[in-house]
This record gives C-alpha cells, structure tokens and sequence, in this order.
C-alpha cells in the first residue's frame, strides 16, 4: 500500500490523474468507516493533510473555504459566526467535537453522504464548489454537485479545492431534526435563506440528494403563518423518502412539512 | 486514603485508588493488546441463513498453511452451554445469521480475513421464526429439535423445558391458593382469559391487562471480545476478557475432556463487558484452534461481529392487575415471553428474574407468573445490564400508572398504599428486610417537585426491586507478601466498574493500613480461589464480606488469610417459592418532559434515579455506575433497537445503532442512597429497570400511550394516532 503525501494542489491533481482508483482522504471521518468495514480497498491512497494551499478561509467578498477546512473552524471561527451564521449553525450541527475537528468542508461534499447536515445550508446558501483537475477548473453549483445516494457531478480526476459561499442578505436558519441521540445524523435537515423578500428552502437528509424547490418557495409572504404552512405541505408531498433507522418514510413526510413551516417562521418573523 | 503519588504501572495499578485513572492514561493492557509471541490468528466463518444445514465447504482457494476447521473437527466434542447444554464449538445445522460453522487460522489477521473469504459455502435452507410468541404456535418449526440440560455449575435450578416446544424453561409463581390447578403447559395467546386462575381477581374491582414490549439491544463494550489460547504441556491456558472466570474453567474442562485444574483462565482487567463477556463466547473454538495448530491463537471479533455475539432478550410481557376501588391491589398476573434466540445462554436465569421483577415491590394476596425462555432463529440474548428486570419493570410500572388512571388517584399515592415494607412477606414467600421502598419512591417524587393529587402532566415516576444471583459463593484470600505489602486474591474481574479499587479499599480498611499497602492480583484461576462470576451486581455485596473474614483471619493466623461467604437460596422452578435473592437491588426513577406534538420528539429537562445502598464502599464509583445504569436506561428507552431483516441484523455498526452520547445526558441527576452500618448492596444495575417506565410514565401523562421499546418519536406520533382513532 503506497500513502502518498503531496504537498500542492497541482501535485495532487497529477497524482489522480495517475491513479483514478486512489481513494483522496481529507478528514477520513468517512473514508475510515467504510475501510474499516471492508467496503473500500486500494493499494495507493492520497492524503490532502499537507497541502496547505487547500486550508485556507477567506471572507473577502464571498466566503472562500478552503476543501480541508474542517466543521470545527466553520463552527466556531468568529467572522463565520458572524456574518455566515447559518453555514455555522450547519456544521455545528454535525456529530460531535471529535468528528467536526477532523471532519473537513471538501469530504462533506464529495461524498454525498444523504444523511448529512451541511449539503442543504450550502444549497440554501447558493454556494458553489470550486472543482480542479489537470484539464483546468470550473464552478458547480452544490445543488448540482450532489446528483444522488454517494454520487456527485465530479469527474474521476476532478478535486475540489474550495467552496464559495455568497455573502448573505438576510437571515438563516438550519433546523435539524434529532431522532435519536444528539450526536445522530439528522432524521431531516432544513435550511431556509432569505434574500430580500425571497427565500431558498431546502431539505435534506430525507433522500438521495438535497432538494430545492423555486416555484413553492415563491409563494412565501414572510411571517405569515399560512403560507409557511402551505410551503411546508407541499415540499412535504413533493419529495420521495427514504427509510432508514432514523425514522420511515412515513414519518418523514409527516416531520419534513413541519420542519419547513417552522423554519420558514423562524427566518421571516 | 492515602494522597501518596502512586506509579501507574506498578503492580495492582489497575485501581485509580490514587492519581489518576490509567483507563484514561492508557495505562492497562487489556486482552485485545494482549498477545503471546508466536501465536495466529482465528477468523470464524458465519452462517449466512438464519436456519438450515451446511451442505459443503469448498476450501480449494485456500493457501497450504492455512488451517481450516470445520464441524468435523468437533465431532468428538461434547455440546456446552452454562443453563443448558444446547451449543456445540462449530454447528453443521445454524440456528441464527452469524452461528459459527467453521473457522480459518492463519499467521496474520489479515491472511486469517483474506481466507476465511475465500471459503464457499452452500446450504440447505430451513423454514425460521424469529417472533417469540410466532415460535410458540402450533406450526412454528422447532429451533432445537430436542431439549438439552446442562451439568454446568452456573445452572443452579431445574430446568423446565417444554417438549414439542421452542420453550426450553419455563418459570413460575404461584402463591399458595393458586397451586394444584389443572392448567396447559404454554399460555400462547395474549388474549387467554386465564380461566383456571380467574378467581385470584374475585376481590379486584377494576382490572388493567395490557401488553408491553422491548426489543434486543447491543452492550457495546468498547472493547471488543479478545482471547488468546495456548495449550502448555497438556494445560489449557485462555487469556481472555471474561466476567465469568470459574464457568469459564469448568466448561473448558468438560468441553476438552480435561481436569478443571488443567485449564487456567486470566483475565486482564476488560473495556467494558455489561454482561456481553459472560461463559463461553470465543474461547472454546480458540482453544480448539491452539489445539490443532499447536501453537497460541488468538481471535478478536469485529465490531459487528461483537453486535451479533450475544444480545439483550426481546420480550413481550403481559400484565394483569387487579386493585379494590380504594386502591389496595388484590392480584397480579404476569406473562413473559423471553426471545432468548438460537440458545438459551443463560436465558433461563433471565426469565426467572424477568418473572418475579415484573410484580414489584407490592404486596398482593395473589401473583401468578409465567415466564416462557423460547428459541427463536435470532443471535443468542444473554446476561445484560438490568438482567430481564428491566423488560418486566417497563411493563408493569406502566400498568401501576393506568391503573392509578382507572381509580382516578394520585400515582405516588396508589404505590405508597400498596408497597412492600420491613417484615412483609414477597410472591416468594420471602420476608423483606431492610426495605427502604417509601423512602426510594418520595425521592424520585421530590426531584419532579411532584404534588399530590396536583397536574403531573410531563412527569412520571417508577419503582422497582431486582435480585442477585442467589445461590452464590465467594472466596477471597490475602496474602503478606516478601516486602511487607499485601496481594489480595480474588475472581473479580475488573471491567471498568473499579472491581479492583473496591478490593484495595475494602482490603485497606479491614487490614487497618494504607491503599498503597494493597496489591490486587487480576483473576487467574491459578491464584485465586472460586468466585461464582462478576454478574448481577453481586460482587462487592459479597466480597466485601468474604475480603472482611480473610482480613480476619490473616491478622489471627499471620501470613495467609482465607476468607469463604455462602448465600444458599433458589426458586422452585413450579411455584416460584424460595429464596430469589439474599439481598434485593432497590430503586426507583423519575421524569420531567415535554413531547414535541408535531414531531413526537421527547425533550427531558430531569432524569432522576434514586437507589439504595446500604454502605457505600466508593462514592465517586457508586455514582459513576448509578450515572452508567441511568445513561444505559436513557438509551433503552428513547432509542436503543437491534433490527433486523430475515434473522439478519441491519444495524450492527456505531453508526447506525446509536447509544447514548454525552449530549444526551444533560438532564441526568441522582442519590445513591446510604446508609451508614448496613450491609453493602450492590449497585451496578439498580437504575437501569426503573428509567424506561419513569419516562414512559412521563410521556403517557402527555397522551401519548406508548407500549413498545424504544420511545422513537416516530412510535409517540402513532400512539396518539392510534389513540385518537379508537
């Protein structure tokens, strides 16, 4: 087994393009349990611990995160917390200290894992992932990068570098729904963004992807009860659930309409 | 005490006496760091059919140096089992998803994972049933097709199986005007009107019987199973985390054919156990393998691996209570169905406890029980925390409160007129002694600010008794060593409940010298005398005394001091009537919650357990295991659930079964109730049973009448659901 340790960004890219079946470990939160379980295998891995050209936070303009900053420092770094607070809340949201400070901003995204907390803040948030590969660099959106149970829009020798999330107008909120231990993955999770008289809601965690419904949202008069209802009982029926032992489908779709509403009233009151 | 510095290494520092804890430091080698040079490593092949016969093994893929073990290898070995004698090392006829059906040995554990997936199996597939009452119908196909007993000393009952059945014991009491009727071997339906006892309710004016039910869980010790087997000269040596050292031996022994002197068992002090470590888990298949190969083998389980090893029972438990309009209860009547899966381990123990749990610290004119332990195509239930207590206690401290509900009374009140209190005789014909019920109950109360006749919505309260393993013997010696210390000897196996700091206290106090003067030997068979095992709580009730007799008779006799305590006792298997237990485990719990309406989320603002004591031996342990039960009882009741898919667990990773984290326990407060002079009561289980049924209680009073374990919010919304459509 050969553990490869780049320490830049270009160095990482060739490697990939070298090996396409090198598993690229950032955090390894998630990579570690599937290894351990015999699910993953490879002979040469690729570790992004040194590359330290993809730690970076920036909050000129957008907020520029970096794919190995972790949960940690999204959850607690003041300038986050301040003006980004919802994409703070999310990843607070997530497991507990030991994970968040390991856990990083590119794994989350990269493996599409449906149970989740950040992916539907940063589909609410507009954020877009910066994507490299020795052919060059482009944007995805979030909500066009995760397509599905584990699978995103990546390319076999694409990495992502970072994440840009806009600057926000209005107020957010992630509501995340416990189940189980608090330490659980959410049962659902539910970011609502506002922007001028505008929101994005979005629920995950309930299926294969994120989802993000334009038209419903644009019913939305801000704190009015009824309509936040509404919204919730539509995004309720529109989505297709999952069970699992967070709960059945058919308490999903029960928890995902009031979920909705009570973000929805939280963000317009 | 001593405030001297203490090296954490040095002999008998598995103590955190002083200093600090090397569990936490890392400074204890546990079976699964063990290892002796030289040794392999021992892969088990699984059954992947719930039930059925294994046709053939195709092992043609396998390297040279690869051993393989197949049931032909065992054929001359006799079954075991430690209440009845129902396994074998490797079956040809699986009983459950994961029975072990042969076994690979290799130089490494990675060669060992390698090989043991290149084995092919192929089955004849059998009809299951999983379901304890679906395995006591008529066309239920029989799990074992004969009933086995077992000459194991851990067996210290006679057992009832029931032929043509999947009931391999059957329990139960009968008080005296309840004996000598005709009646069928096996109630089945859980509507039976019960017509042959029916007149223990003449005098009851308002009946509840309602049904309750809990799932199987997971331990989830840390550490996971390890043992490593050598065979030195003809001996058997098993280093291994077991609580269970002397069973261990004598099983061994019977299992190979050999002088239980032959066989030595060490136990390092253990990550955990909960009773998951208990008779023979690995260690026989080990040993076999050590055999074979002639050189030391060792086997270390996979987490999932560890989920599927041994259980807590599934149960369904029926409770019929009869009380006068004045709220004296008159009669109690208890069914319990145990789903001790593919064998019965010590399922038959548990039902008996399950059995006389269940009718509580009460007084009655009339109890009847049954308890049926029944072979189900599930993985083996086994010792747990809360040992069946907990399935019966759920049960039939949620019955106290419906019926309170039915009287229209307090229901504090209604358990305070009808507990069992000093001189009052127990469903066993036993007299209580040292009987602090009331005491246990107002303070359980108290911490919810409970107000009589007041709203009690959000709060709810339980109580509770539970015994200990009765009969049981335990020997401890003390030794002055060359340097002037002494070496207490003793089979108490530490696993992370301080066994080995309450030895060093308790041994300090009767010698009259400092802590630092006490070296404690981890068990080995060798050394050490005869312990019954490490379970149910017994351990510093019963070498407290045993320590305090060697001290005695070391100080009179010089340099070896022998200490030997006895609790003779048992349930006739057919009335229940005897001794159930020479001291009883009591305690009891509260709630304050509020439940989310549209979600079913509850949210505990108090979790509150109270339980006697007696003489505390460690304050800070006694605390840390009353906060060990209540966080275990936290999970049982909110989410601890084992799944399964066809006899299949689907959940048996970390991820996907969740236990209670450090967030969840923020509500958590409690006593450990002293009393200074009184005998020492165990306390490693007491507040596991009585947490579900407090919170239970506590979301019932909210309108959500939930009957099945765990409490997911998911179960709140449908009983509501249900309640608001009948």
């Amino acid at each position: 087994m050969t553990w490869h340790l780049p320490t830049s960004v270009d160095e990482v890219l060739r490697l990939r393009a070298d090996n396409p079946e090198a598993p690229i470990v950032a955090g390894g939160t998630f990579l570690g349990i599937l290894v351990r379980q015999g699910l993953v295998e490879a002979d040469d891995w690729i570790s992004l611990q040194n590359v330290r050209e993809l730690k970076g936070l920036g909050d000129a303009g957008d907020l520029s995160v970096g794919a190995m900053v972790t949960h940690r420092r999204l959850e607690l770094d003041p300038k986050v917390f301040g003006v980004w607070p919802g994409v703070s809340a999310a990843f607070h949201a997530v497991a507990s200290p030991r994970v968040r400070n390991v856990a990083t901003m590119g794994g989350v995204l990269a493996d599409a894992d449906y149970a989740s907390d950040p992916p539907s803040m940063l589909v609410a948030s507009n954020a877009v992932a910066e994507v490299a590969s020795i052919r060059g660099t482009r944007r995805i959106p979030v909500e066009n990068l995760i397509v599905g149970h584990y699978s995103t829009a990546l390319e076999e020798d694409e990495l992502i570098t970072r994440v840009l999330v806009p600057r926000p107008t209005g107020t957010a909120v992630y509501r995340k729904l416990r189940t189980r231990s608090q330490e659980d993955r959410p049962a659902s999770s539910v970011a609502a963004v506002v922007s001028g008289d505008t929101v994005r809601v979005v629920v995950g965690a309930v299926s294969d992807r994120p989802h993000h419904f334009p038209d419903v949202c644009a019913e939305w008069k801000p704190g009015d009860e009824t309509s936040a209802r509404a919204i919730g009982e539509e995004y309720a029926s529109r989505i297709d659930y999952i069970d699992d032992n967070r709960g059945s489908a058919a308490y999903r779709r029960r928890v995902v309409g009031v979920e909705v509403r009570r973000a929805l009233m939280a963000v317009g009151s | 005490m001593t405030t001297s510095e203490r090296q954490p290494d040095a002999p008998g520092a598995s103590s955190a006496v002083t200093g600090i804890n090397p569990r936490i430091t890392a400074g204890i080698r546990y079976p699964v760091d063990g290892g002796i040079p030289g040794e392999w490593h021992l892969r088990i092949i699984r059954s992947d059919v719930p039930a059925g016969r294994v046709t053939g093994f195709e092992t043609s893929l396998l390297d040279d140096e690869i051993v393989f073990i197949s049931p032909d290898d065992v054929k001359e070995l006799p079954r075991f089992g430690c209440q009845i004698a129902d396994q074998i090392v490797l079956t040809r006829e699986p009983k459950f998803v994961g029975d072990a059906i042969a076994a690979v040995v290799a130089p490494t554990l990675k060669d060992a994972r390698v090989a043991a997936s290149l084995v092919e199996v192929s089955y004849e597939q059998r009809t299951a049933v999983y379901d304890e009452l679906a395995a006591l119908r008529d066309e239920s196909p029989l799990v074992h097709e004969r009933h086995h007993t077992s000459e194991s000393d851990s067996a210290y009952f006679d057992m009832r199986p029931q032929d043509g059945t999947n009931v391999c014991h059957r329990f139960r009491i009968r008080t005296p005007n309840l004996r000598g009727r005709e009646e069928v071997a096996v109630v089945t339906d859980l509507t039976d009107p019960d017509e042959p006892l029916a007149d223990a309710f003449d005098d009851a004016e308002v009946i509840v019987d309602e049904v309750f039910q809990t799932p199987a869980a997971a331990h989830v010790p840390m550490e996971p199973h390890a043992a490593n087997a050598q065979w030195v000269d003809g001996r058997l040596e098993v280093v291994t985390g077991t609580q269970t050292p002397f069973n261990m031996r004598q099983d061994l022994a019977g299992i190979f054919g050999i002088a239980a002197e032959d066989v030595r068992i060490v136990v390092p002090p253990m990550g955990g156990a909960f009773g998951a470590k208990t008779f023979i888990r690995t260690e026989a298949i080990t040993a076999l393998a050590a055999r074979l190969t002639g050189r030391p083998v060792r086997c270390v389980l996979d987490r999932d691996e560890v989920f599927n090893e041994v259980t807590r029972h599934p149960a369904t438990v029926r409770v019929r209570l009869g009380a006068k309009k004045d709220g004296t209860f008159v009669a109690k009547r208890i069914w319990a169905y145990v789903n001790t899966g593919a064998y019965a381990d010590c399922g038959p123990g548990v039902a008996q406890k399950m059995g006389y749990a269940g009718v509580g610290p009460y007084r009655f004119d009339h109890v009847a029980v049954d308890s049926y332990c029944i072979y189900t195509n599930l993985p083996p239930g086994g010792a747990f925390r809360g040992y069946g207590a907990m399935q019966s206690v759920w049960a039939s401290e949620r019955v106290v409160d419906m019926m309170a509900d039915q009287l229209g009374v307090d229901a504090v009140e209604l358990r305070r007129q009808n507990l069992l209190r000093e001189g009052d005789t127990f469903c066993t014909g036993e007299v209580m002694h040292d009987a602090h019920f009331e005491e246990l109950l107002d303070d359980a109360a108290a911490a919810v600010d409970w107000k009589r006749d007041g709203d009690r919505a959000g709060k709810g309260v339980a109580i509770m008794l539970k015994g200990m393993q009765t009969p049981s013997t335990a020997e401890a010696r003390i030794e002055l060593l060359p340097d002037g210390r002494y070496e207490v000897q003793a089979a108490t196996a530490d696993m992370g409940q301080g066994a080995s700091e309450m030895l060093t206290r308790l041994a300090a106090e009767n010698l009259k010298c400092e802590t630092d003067q006490i070296v404690v030997c981890v068990p080995d068979t060798d050394r050490v005398p005869y312990d019954t095992r490490t379970t149910s709580s017994r351990s510093t009730h019963m070498m407290s005394r045993a320590l305090e007799e060697a001290a005695r008779d070391l100080i009179e006799h010089g340099r070896v001091g022998h200490g030997h305590v006895s609790n003779d006792g048992g349930l006739d298997p057919d009335t229940g009537q005897g001794v159930a237990s020479s001291h009883w485990h009591q305690g009891s719990a509260s709630a304050d919650l509020v439940v989310d309406e549209d979600t079913g989320v509850i949210a505990l603002s108090t979790l509150y357990a109270s339980s006697y004591a007696g003489k505390v031996v460690n304050k800070h342990g006694a605390e840390l295991q009353q906060e060990g039960s209540m966080t275990l009882g936290l999970g049982t009741a909110l989410f601890e659930e084992l799944q399964f898919t066809e006899g299949q667990m689907t959940n048996p990773n970390l991820s996907d079964y969740n236990i209670a984290s450090a967030l969840d326990v923020a509500s958590i407060s409690h006593r450990v109730m002293e009393l200074p002079g009184a005998e020492v009561h165990g306390l490693g289980e007491t507040a596991v049973p009585p947490v579900p049924p407090a919170i239970g209680n506590a979301v019932a009073s909210l309108g959500y009448d939930v009957r099945q374990l765990p409490m997911t919010p998911e179960r709140v919304l449908d009983a509501r659901r249900e309640q608001e459509e009948s």
